[in-house]
Parts: structure tokens; C-alpha cells; sequence
């Protein structure tokens, strides 16, 4: 059983047509790769899948379950995480209290949950900051938060909305690092939004292409870096003379 | 094996403990020591104002829900107890647990839909509802005595909630603020403490990690009204006099969270710091000056409540924080 079927998703705002028809399948365990021009639609899919948005037409399966009028909160103790672009840290609380909110999703005890937020943050490279308030971290650590508290909810699926953006190209590499490792020990499925191509090319096994709402193209890493639609959509289309 | 006893006592995890125990303690002999009807009649007010603080920041203060109209929750809670015993003789006990009840309802029914608002939107709704709310107990003048309002019958007694003399009120008081205290406390320390503080913080982010905001918000809402509830019936059995206009009033709504903002918005002890600065004040300086220059004793109020709202921003509670810092420090070094 494929782990998330997305069929035929439309959302419009308005007279925006902000996904057209996308189609999506994705297997247990892959790391994915979400790429598209500005505008494209890759956060609005997001909101879509993970709760924050309804679409407009087209359903969302996720083991199997109906998940497409479930809210955030129910997808996310089905097992959706994600994280945001612009990061979403609970600024008044220190850092180990945010990554708790997570780790609550899933145990009721304080203390179990404090000791549970305490690994987290070893794995996110957090230690030692633990005591420190959200609002006083510097960008690439509210990176890390927001994906620390993301992992503390225990997905079984995570949507990573460009955590990479920003960070210098060895706290990408500590990113990547333990992206690998959670798909690799934990066993969670990847669907990833990345602008820097390097960083797509290297972790994805397949990437999904949007542009303009549409899904143009699909495969793996090499297929998609010589589709023409492609580079028509990041480069425009050839003069015809 | 002495000192290694005195550290395992003093150790930073029960200082706390320690010190909020001994404080409640010295607050209990308080009124044995206090002389004067006026002198009790302020720190009855301190302890009242200190709970009703403390109902409030459960939603305005940890979920950041700023409420305005948190008097109509006090209103309610005089009027049901207040009508309960004056038309049908039941112990304003019962009362006062049935007024809880229907303050919670009804804050139930107002706030669910309210809480779509975001921010001054929200607070705008309250400040309307608690209008509503004290227009509507003038109008049903069949129920509710209209503005001419009610004078309780002072049948005193244990049953009947009402006593001699000052000292039972004070006592009674004290035990009311220290269960919202205890409540708040307990609260959070708990998961849904937590979920209250980081919606406040970002409500969206809250959603994402598996939080039911909308859930958590009203579960803080009916919380928060039917303690607020409880200390109007208390203080229609202490005045033993009721009437829309001072029961339902937006002041008193401003007050609650004024005293909590002040003491320090979103913890236990704020609210009780704050209302034994601001009661006390707001008492004396309308004693003292009150009679001679109109208006002086609000004036003087005012600036104060600037000048503390600027220098300490997040409430006076920071101050008492670093004391205690300190006195762990000495403690630990020693």
C-alpha cells in the first residue's frame, strides 16, 4: 500500500488556480524531492496535504485512511509532520519546551516527555541549548528547532519546507546527515522543498516538478535535470526563429 | 554527612517549593495580625482580586487570549448564587457551584465561535459580550431586579456563606486564591499548560505539532469563567448587595487583567503579586485622597501603572525571579 495518495488536488484561491489537478504517490521510505519556480505551488501543496488548507476538489490518502478533511492537528497525530518556511518558534519558551509541545503529541508525562525532547535535541544539534529562549536563537538554530519539533511528533511522513535555506554549506551537510538517518533508522518517508539544486540532486531519489500549479514532470534526479519542460519552466522557452 | 544533609534539603528543586509554601504560610497569619475593619477589608479585596486575577491569566495570560469581558463571567456568578438564595433559600454553596457551571456554559457558547478572532478582533468581541451581557441584566428587570439590584438578606452562618466580622471572609478569600494558584500551577506543568503557551506563541506552529487549538482555548475559557464565577458569589456575600452596573462593569474586566499584566502575565504568581501592589494602591490612594481632590486618587493610579508597565514590562514577577536567583545562589554557595 502506497503511504500518501494525492488524487487529481485542486485549490483555487479565488480566480488563482493554485494547483491544478496533482497528482502524487509516494511509497514508505522514499526521500522525495518537491522543486518548482516561484510561485508554483510547492507550499500550497503542503498546506493541502498536511491539514492547513482544504483543496477544492481531488482527496488525500494516507495509509490507505481519507485524510483530505482531516485538520493539522489530526493529520499530524496520524503521523504527518512538517515543518515552515519561515520558521515558527514559540518564542516565550525555551528550547526544550518547544520540542515537549512535539513530543506531547504522543505521551501525556512530563517527565517521560522531557527526557524523550532531550534525545531530539541531541539528534538536531540543539545540546546544551536546551535552556535558551526560541526568540534569542540564531537562524540556523531555529532551523534546526523547527525541525527538531517537527521530529518530536514521531512521523511517520515529514514535509520539509526549504529547512536548508540560509544555513552555510557544512550545517547543510549536518542537515542532510540527520535527514538520512531518520529516514534510514526511524523509517520515515520524505517529501522535501528545496531551492538549492545541489542539495536536491544529492538527497532525493525522485522529484516531483510544479510549475504554475501543474505537476510537469516526475523522476529520478538525472531524468528530471534534462526534461525540456523543465528547463523550459526555470530558464523560459527557446526564442523560435 | 551534615552538609551533604543541608544540600540534599536545600537542593534548587525544592527551594521553590520551600519558599511558596512558607509565603502561603506567613499569608494565612495575616489576618490574626492585621487590626482594623479597613485593614481587613483591603486584604480581603487583595485575596478576591488576586483570584479573580488568576481566573483570568488561565485564558488571558497562558493562552494569550486577552479577554475584556471576564466581569460578565463575576456578574453571572453573583447573580445565579445571589437569585438562587434570595427566590428559593439554596446555600449560596450550591450557588456558587451552580454559577460556576453556567459561566462556563455560557463562556462555552460566546467564545466557540469567537476564537476565529485573532488578536484585538477577539478582544473587541469580549469587551461587546460583556456589554451585552450587563445590558441584558438591566433589561430583564423580572429576573434580575433591573438597576435598582438586590440587597442579600444577612441570615449569617456557615450554610448560608456569610459571617460575623471579617476574619471567615479573609480566610475564605485565601483559600480561593490559593486554589487558583494550585490550579495554575498544576495546569502548568501539565500538557495542556504547554499547548496553552505555545498557541500563544504561534497558533498555526501549535496546530502543526498536534495541537487542537480551538479545543484548548475553550477548555482555558470555561476554566477561567467558572473560577471568575466563584469569586462573584463570594463577593455578593461579602457586600451582600448586587447591582448591574458595578457587577458587569468593563472596569472590573480591565482590572482582572490589569493586575495580572502588571503582576506578570502568564504565570501562578503573578496575579497575586500584582493585586498586592495594585488593590492596596487603588484602596489608599481613594482613602487618602479621595475625599479632598476629585479625581487625584485616579490620576496618581494612572501614572503609577505607566511607570510600571514601562520600567518592568513583563511584570513585576521578574523582579521577585531575580531575588529568588539570588537567594539560590547564596544558598548554593554556603
Amino acid at each position: 500500500m502506497m503511504l500518501l495518495q494525492a488524487q487529481k488536488i485542486t485549490k483555487r484561491f479565488g480566480g488563482l488556480m493554485a494547483l491544478k489537478e496533482v497528482d502524487l504517490q509516494i511509497e514508505r521510505g522514499e526521500i522525495i524531492g518537491l522543486i518548482g519556480p516561484n510561485g508554483a505551488g510547492k507550499t500550497t501543496l503542503f498546506n493541502v496535504i498536511s491539514g492547513f488548507y482544504f483543496p477544492s476538489s481531488g482527496n488525500i490518502l494516507f495509509e490507505g485512511r481519507d485524510i483530505t478533511s482531516l485538520r493539522a492537528y489530526q493529520t499530524c497525530r496520524l503521523g504527518i509532520a512538517r515543518t515552515f518556511q519561515i520558521v515558527k518558534p514559540f518564542g516565550n519558551m525555551t528550547v526544550l519546551q518547544n520540542v515537549m509541545v512535539g513530543n506531547f503529541c504522543r505521551m501525556r508525562s512530563t517527565r517521560e516527555v522531557k527526557k524523550e525532547a532531550f534525545e531530539i535535541l541531541d539528534l538536531a544539534g540543539l545540546s546544551g541549548k536546551e535552556n535558551e529562549l526560541a526568540k534569542s536563537l540564531t537562524l540556523p538554530d531555529r532551523k534546526r528547532l523547527e525541525l527538531a519539533k517537527a521530529l518530536a511528533t514521531k512521523p511517520k511522513f515529514l514535509l520539509l519546507d526549504e529547512v536548508n535555506a540560509g544555513l552555510n554549506p557544512t550545517e547543510i551537510s549536518q542537515v542532510l546527515n540527520i535527514l538520512r538517518k531518520v529516514r534510514d533508522e526511524w523509517g520515515v518517508t520524505l517529501l522535501v522543498i528545496e531551492h538549492l539544486m545541489t542539495v536536491i540532486m544529492n538527497l532525493s531519489e525522485r522529484i516531483v516538478v510544479l510549475s504554475y500549479g501543474e505537476k510537469i514532470a516526475e523522476g529520478t534526479p538525472e531524468e528530471v535535470s534534462t526534461n525540456q519542460k523543465v528547463i523550459e519552466a526555470y530558464l523560459g522557452e527557446e526564442d523560435e526563429e | 554527612m551534615i552538609s551533604d544533609l543541608t544540600q540534599r534539603i536545600f537542593h534548587l528543586k525544592y527551594l521553590k517549593f520551600y519558599l511558596i509554601s512558607t509565603l502561603f504560610g506567613l499569608l494565612a497569619l495575616l489576618p490574626l495580625l492585621i487590626r482594623g475593619p479597613f485593614y481587613s477589608h483591603i486584604l480581603i479585596m487583595i485575596f478576591l482580586h488576586a483570584a479573580a486575577a488568576a481566573s483570568w491569566n488561565l485564558i488571558g495570560g497562558y493562552a494569550g487570549q486577552l479577554s475584556l469581558g471576564h466581569a460578565a463571567f463575576y456578574g453571572i456568578g453573583a447573580y445565579t448564587s445571589t437569585l438562587l438564595f434570595v427566590q428559593w433559600g439554596i446555600s449560596p454553596w450550591l450557588g456558587m457551584l451552580v454559577g460556576g457551571g453556567v459561566a462556563a456554559v455560557v463562556a462555552g457558547l460566546f467564545s466557540f465561535p469567537c476564537f476565529k478572532l485573532r488578536g484585538p478582533f477577539f478582544t473587541l468581541a469580549t469587551i461587546a459580550f460583556g456589554e451585552v451581557v450587563r445590558i441584558l441584566a438591566i433589561y430583564f428587570r423580572g429576573l434580575t431586579r433591573g438597576a435598582i439590584g438586590i440587597t442579600i438578606p444577612f441570615r449569617p452562618g456557615i450554610e448560608n456563606l456569610m459571617f460575623h466580622g471579617k476574619m471567615a471572609y479573609c480566610y475564605f478569600a485565601l483559600v480561593t486564591m490559593m486554589t487558583v494558584f494550585f490550579v495554575s500551577f498544576l495546569i502548568e506543568r501539565s500538557r495542556f499548560g504547554y499547548y496553552l503557551v505555545a498557541l500563544r506563541g504561534d497558533e498555526d506552529a501549535a496546530q502543526a505539532l498536534g495541537v487542537n487549538t480551538t479545543m484548548c482555548k475553550l477548555m482555558a475559557m470555561m476554566l477561567s469563567a467558572f473560577f471568575t464565577a466563584i469569586c462573584g458569589t463570594f463577593a455578593a456575600q461579602y457586600v451582600l448587595f448586587i447591582e448591574p452596573i458595578s457587577e458587569f462593569s468593563i472596569d472590573r474586566s480591565i482590572l482582572f487583567a490589569l493586575i495580572s499584566i502588571i503582576g506578570g502575565i502568564g504565570t501562578a504568581a503573578g496575579p497575586i503579586i500584582g493585586s498586592f501592589i495594585l488593590t492596596p494602591l487603588q484602596e489608599f490612594l481613594r482613602a487618602w485622597l479621595g475625599g479632598q481632590y476629585q479625581g487625584l486618587h485616579i490620576f496618581i493610579y494612572g501614572c503609577i501603572l505607566i511607570a510600571v508597565v514601562m520600567l518592568l514590562p513583563e511584570g513585576v514577577i521578574v523582579w521577585v525571579r531575580t531575588f529568588v536567583k539570588r537567594i539560590t545562589y547564596y544558598v548554593n554557595i554556603s
